[in-house]
């Protein structure tokens, strides 16, 4: 796979989204993660692999601020849903932690199968605020 | 006779309403390109976004499902290091609805567990499946199944009747293992 991560002294992870793997931009200054486009890559560990280590890196700051993450995908597969749900677990953990942590799980207007997926995914989310936010069709500009 | 011959295979395609159908060895290159066909011929008929995610997300369920588990596989370096996993993929139309039917080579000593898993999802109904896949989300994978379960959920969720499969013994230790979804 042809992705590149670009590293700045972990002040942001920005990686461009390819035609089976997300747009990541991470900015962990400001603290809002976004992830956009579509998730089946062809090897979910090597793609979501960096993406871990620089969360891990970004959490484990005690000092760190408010995270808002806007979960943008239009489509991931079922690898890519235990993945999703990592990340999330990781947020729960911070956020039962006392840092404040918003996800924002977009969905396109008539979109049911990604609305049901974010109520899955929400269940068990106690210290995370979870929101619903509705994209007009054909994705954000 | 060579074209009378591919016309026969042909028209057996087209007569079961089969528009886009593989066989031989896949890997994921071929699920992409051949998804990329599958939603740009669905856009074309002016199928909406949310339809087309769903037939859509089926498709590479059940194509990863041949990628990983079919017993009739080849590796190798070719270059890079090489693994093709051979099987069957159809896509067609009938009365009104997509349906994807795909098939591999299985080891039979695998067909009792796979069978358990289908049965158990034909057995539920929309929310017994939302509440199994909120479960298996959470799950750490089993052995040896790389998250297969949680596809095989995918699929029976975005199906709009109960999934159909099928076995048919080949020798001794292997049977040709056939699962059709319709969206």
């Amino acid at each position: 796979m042809n992705v590149r991560a670009e590293h700045h002294a972990m002040d942001c992870l920005t990686i461009p989204a390819t035609g089976r793997t997300p747009g990541v931009s991470f900015d962990f200054v400001s603290g809002h993660l976004r992830m956009t486009g579509e998730s089946y890559p062809d090897d979910v560990a090597a793609f979501f692999g960096p993406v871990f280590e620089a969360l891990r890196g970004f959490l484990g700051d005690p000092d760190g601020g408010p995270i808002r993450f806007d979960m943008e995908l239009l489509y991931f597969n079922s690898s890519s849903a235990k993945a999703l749900m990592n990340i999330f677990q990781m947020l729960e953990t911070v956020a039962k932690g006392g840092r404040p942590v918003t996800l924002t799980w977009c969905v396109e207007e008539s979109d049911e199968s990604m609305r049901e997926l974010g109520e899955d995914f929400a269940e068990d989310l106690r210290h995370v605020v979870f929101q619903m936010r509705e994209m007009p069709a054909g994705g954000p500009p | 006779m060579l074209a009378q011959q591919y016309a026969s295979i042909k028209r057996d395609l087209d007569d079961k309403g089969i528009v886009f159908s593989f066989s031989g060895y896949l890997s994921e290159g071929i699920l992409y390109s051949l998804g990329e066909a599958l939603r740009e011929k669905m856009a074309l008929e002016a199928a909406d976004g949310p339809t087309i995610r769903r037939v859509f997300s089926v498709f590479v369920e059940q194509m990863q499902n041949i990628i990983r588990y079919s017993a009739e596989k080849v590796s190798g370096t070719a270059g890079r290091a090489v693994e093709l996993s051979a099987g069957m993929v159809t896509i067609g139309m009938e009365r009104g609805k997509v349906f994807i039917v795909c098939g591999n080579t299985v080891r039979n000593s695998e067909v009792p567990r796979l069978k358990e898993r289908l049965d158990h999802l034909k057995s539920l109904d929309r929310d017994g499946i939302k509440t199994y896949y909120r479960e298996q989300l959470r799950e750490e994978p089993d052995d040896g199944s790389r998250g297969a379960t949680l596809g095989l959920i995918e699929i029976a969720r975005r199906a709009s009747d109960p999934i159909d499969y099928d076995f048919n013994a080949m020798d001794a230790d292997r049977s040709f293992f056939c699962l059709k979804v319709s969206v």
